[in-house]
């Protein structure tokens, strides 16, 4: 079928990480970075390879309107499509859009008790069952350490595997293990860390936490035009 | 007399969203501006339906607010304003005044703010490039909050939306506006605060002014190097340079001048217009293009210049007392009575006669219509959207593309007197509404009427009630549900016959695929004469009458390729007919083969309701089979888009309204074709089976 020659190589399995799921059910994983680098393309990307195995995908921004977070997967479905030469790539939209369900709030709006509500509420009416979950735009300096473990039960509790974004800023020094000082009150909490790193005319996915350092020694690359991961070699 | 000078002309648009009052800010405009010497209010809206409401009361009164175009003027400029339709049913409606507006006010309203019809209002004046600035009306009102409305704009609608003016008070205590510009106070006296009384600016508002007067300049020196010169020179800075920049970054559409006010009790009207004169366009601003139909639809630029040859579109039709008048705009040269004009559709050549301009109460005759002007024409023969031109040149306004109804729904006259004006009726609004169509089905007899979504075909209906007399009874809607192939099969067909007489034959022999972006595409790929040239047109018919309807479900066949490879004829036997029944023949064979599924027109759907009912209306959308997008929540509102099959859609305003308190609202338009899914499609073939029985 089409599906499989569209399933992402999964980049994190050249970390080291043997199965699809990098991430445990409940665990989180985070993709770092300065804003307009890409963290929200390589989610997207790791949601779509999700979406193509079946896997029900809830899309959280605290940022962007719906109608911008599904240009992102259009555009990035569509890169991908392309690279993979694959035909008929409308109808294989249409069967994986429904594992997809965006929700957006307001960053000073969003609630982890807010978004449990609305959980209950898509689940309880079957609506959507949620698998993985995308979370896009959380600001760490400022929520404090509660909900993120609040969140952490939640998704333990829901079985869910948990992507974040977070900004880096520029002007911080990082901490010791090389993780921003945003992340060092809840490192605990985070099965993965991923950074995004710009160096000349690529960007670089480089491992913080969570896999060896040592996978297979060509860098794991996004490539700027597409912003999609880059094959190998 | 028509005056001349562009420079002082205003084609705009009010548009806005159910209940924003649009009505009563129209109908302030025409009283400021001497056009009605009276005000009247609009009672019993409920905000159901408030638009027919509002026609029927207008209507009543006399006033003809809802004309296609009225002309007013206001302090030395002349403003037409081009009546927006409301609803996105309408799109093509829509569409078409969006072209002869040079610039719009976008009416909000101070409580609740920026909703989902202002979105695509705002997405369809974003797609004309029409610059607009924002009137929040209702700050009257409890709960209004012009400032969040502000903020609306700029997160919701992404506009660079910036305060030309505060209010003085609100809600009960809104006693007038604070112009950010002059840095006056203005106090609206008289009944109908018809007096302008200008004062200071009251010591507990003087702060917020002061810092929100920073914020208009700081946002208008993007637009005027001179004004941020005057900025750092910090140099008095004069009101005509404020204007100017303002007045530049909205014709770019890089900054939306937001003014405040309620047309409800008379406050800040007057401001308004005097926006309208200095801020929005004058046609000369606007470059207008027409394709040139010689040339392979290339744009060519129109001017403003009344000695060019004459480009003119009809964007409206109307009947009057006197017969059919036609909305027209003059983009280019003069159109005079007497002038012979050709309509670019037909061909066909027309002397112009009457030539009228609109104003509230009553029509002005008038010598010409110049470029740049809108007026309107006196029994001219044509549809709405044709293309006028001066003899010589073929040019056109509007590309021909019409999209295909989705929905279809029986119609029969109550009686006698209803079917003579039904079909008068029907006359007009196909001519009115390209989207709109009216066919008799052959096989039930039954008169058919087909648009763009289920309120589309109900305003019809509707409108032949009230303006034709025309009571008809409705059978229930039905779906344009299409027939499609998902996989590529091979045919190979041969017609014979020899029964007495000439005998027919004729081999047609290739493949059928799918193809996306087309409904039919014939390739002739037969090598060596195998059928011989002359038959394959032939061939070719016998498909694309096999399309009309599908052999599955009798549904119209779309996005099949066709290619021919081979094929075999007879010297004697092989006939145009002999072909034509072959290559039918073979799609069947094909067809059958290349694995045929169903497919029923999605609608994207977003609707808008009070956090508390998003539970419940995502479950409304679940149960309709709908998949939802996704959901925005926004505090205490929120919006859910979805995409929902027209088949079930059906009654969903009611059921929203029950469920929600009547606090929810939503849009609907057409967004793509989709598969049927494998259970309904069984029950669409028992139906089809059964209408066919019935039919029978």
């Amino acid at each position: 079928m089409f599906k499989n020659d569209l399933i992402v190589r999964n980049p994190l399995r050249r970390m080291g990480s043997e199965t699809d799921d990098v991430i445990p059910e409940g665990g989180f994983g985070a993709v770092l970075a300065h804003a307009g680098v890409g963290k929200t393309a390589l989610l997207v990307q790791l949601a779509l390879n999700a979406m193509l195995r079946d896997r029900n995908v809830l899309h959280i921004s605290l940022n962007d309107p719906v109608g911008k977070v599904s240009l992102w997967y259009q555009e990035l479905f569509h890169h991908l499509a392309k690279e993979t030469q694959v035909q008929q790539i409308h109808q294989l939209w249409e069967t994986i859009l429904p594992h997809r369900f965006i929700l957006t709030f307001k960053a000073e709006g969003f609630s982890v008790p807010r978004l449990e509500e609305r959980l209950t509420d898509l689940m309880a009416q079957d609506i959507f069952h949620p698998q993985m979950m995308i979370m896009d735009g959380l600001r760490f300096d400022e929520s404090g350490r509660q909900p993120l473990c609040d969140l952490k039960a939640m998704a333990a509790r829901r079985r869910m595997r948990v992507w974040f974004t977070v900004n880096a800023h520029r002007h911080e020094q990082p901490g010791p293990d090389g993780l921003p000082v945003q992340l060092l009150h809840v490192a605990d909490l985070f099965d993965i860390v991923l950074e995004l790193q710009p160096q000349g005319s690529e960007i670089h996915i480089k491992p913080l936490k969570g896999s060896p350092a040592a996978f297979d020694g060509s860098p794991l690359l996004l490539d700027p035009s597409t912003m999609l991961i880059r094959g190998n070699g | 007399m028509i005056k001349s000078d562009t420079q002082k002309v205003r084609n705009i648009g009010i548009s806005a969203h159910i209940d924003s009052g649009k009505t009563t800010l129209t109908e302030r405009i025409l009283f400021y501006t001497k056009r009605i010497h009276a005000i009247h209010e609009v009672k019993g809206k409920d905000g159901v339906g408030a638009t027919m409401d509002s026609m029927e009361l207008e209507r009543e009164r006399g006033i003809t607010i809802t004309s296609a175009a009225t002309f007013c003027e206001w302090k030395g400029h002349e403003i037409n304003i081009i009546d927006t339709p409301g609803h996105v049913d309408f799109t093509i409606e829509v569409e078409r005044s969006l072209r002869v507006l040079d610039g719009a006010i976008l009416v909000l309203c101070a409580v609740g703010g920026v909703q989902s019809q202002s979105i695509t209002v705002d997405q369809q004046m974003k797609r004309y490039n029409v610059p607009c600035i924002a009137f929040v009306n209702k700050c009257d009102r409890s709960g209004a909050d012009p400032s969040r409305v502000i903020s609306q704009l700029r997160s919701k609608l992404g506009h660079n939306a910036v305060a030309l003016q505060i209010p003085l008070g609100l809600e009960m205590d809104l006693q007038g506006i604070v112009d950010l510009v002059s840095m006056k106070a203005l106090y609206f006296d008289g009944d109908n605060g018809e007096i302008i009384r200008i004062e200071n600016i009251p010591e507990d508002l003087l702060d917020l002014a002061r810092k929100k007067r920073e914020e208009l300049i700081d946002a208008a020196s993007m637009f005027s190097d001179e004004l941020t010169e005057a900025i750092l020179e910090e140099r008095e800075i004069p009101e005509r340079l404020i204007l100017d920049a303002v007045r530049k970054g909205t014709l770019k559409r890089r900054m939306t001048p937001v003014f405040v006010g309620s047309a409800y009790k008379n406050k800040g009207i007057q401001p308004l217009l005097d926006g309208v004169n200095r801020l929005l366009p004058c046609p000369a601003d606007v470059q207008n293009e027409a394709m040139d139909m010689d040339n392979n639809e290339a744009p060519v630029i129109l001017a403003a210049d009344t000695s060019m040859p004459i480009v003119a579109l009809a964007f409206k039709l109307e009947d009057g007392l006197y017969g059919q008048l036609t909305y027209i705009r003059v983009y280019q040269g003069n159109m005079a009575r007497g002038a012979t004009i050709i309509n670019a559709r037909s061909g066909k050549k027309i002397k112009v006669g009457r030539v009228v301009r609109m104003h509230a109460e009553q029509m002005e005759e008038i010598e010409a219509i110049p470029a740049g002007y809108i007026g309107a024409l006196f029994g001219v023969e044509c549809a709405s959207g044709d293309t006028f031109v001066s003899p010589g040149i073929n040019l056109t306004m509007t590309s021909m593309f019409v999209p295909n109804p989705v929905i279809s729904l029986a119609i029969a006259p109550k009686d006698n007197k209803a079917q003579i004006n039904m079909s008068k009726a029907l006359g007009r609004f196909t001519k009115e509404d390209p989207t709109f169509r009216t066919h008799v089905d052959i096989e039930t007899g039954e008169t058919i009427i087909e648009g763009m979504g289920e309120l589309h075909l109900e305003v019809y209906v509707e409108r032949m009630k009230r303006e034709y007399a025309a009571e008809v009874s409705t059978g229930a809607p039905r779906v344009a549900y299409r027939e499609t192939i998902t996989q590529r099969a091979d045919f190979n067909y041969t017609h014979k016959k020899q029964t007495g007489g000439a005998g027919q034959y004729g081999r047609v022999a290739g493949y059928l695929e799918p193809v996306a972006d087309a409904d039919f595409v014939f390739e002739n790929d037969v090598r060596g004469g195998n059928i011989p040239t002359q038959y394959i047109a032939a061939v070719e018919k016998g498909f694309r009458q096999c399309i009309a309807k599908g052999p599955k479900m009798e549904f119209p066949v779309t996005g099949v390729k066709v290619v021919i490879n081979d094929g075999a004829s007879h010297a004697v036997d092989s006939s145009d007919m002999a072909f034509q029944a072959a290559a039918r023949g073979a799609f069947k064979e094909g067809y059958l083969r290349a694995k045929p599924v169903i497919h029923e027109p999605i609608m994207k759907v977003v609707v808008e309701t009070p956090t508390e009912f998003q539970g419940a209306v995502m479950g409304l959308l679940n149960q309709r089979r709908g998949m939802i997008v996704g959901a925005q929540d926004d505090g205490p509102m929120c919006v859910i888009e979805a995409q929902a099959p027209l088949a079930e859609m059906f009654g969903f305003s009611t059921v929203l309204r029950s469920s929600s308190q009547g606090k929810a609202q939503f849009t609907m338009e057409f967004a793509l074709y989709r598969q049927v899914p494998q259970s309904i499609a069984e029950t669409i073939a028992e139906d089809t089976a059964r209408r066919k029985k019935n039919a029978a």
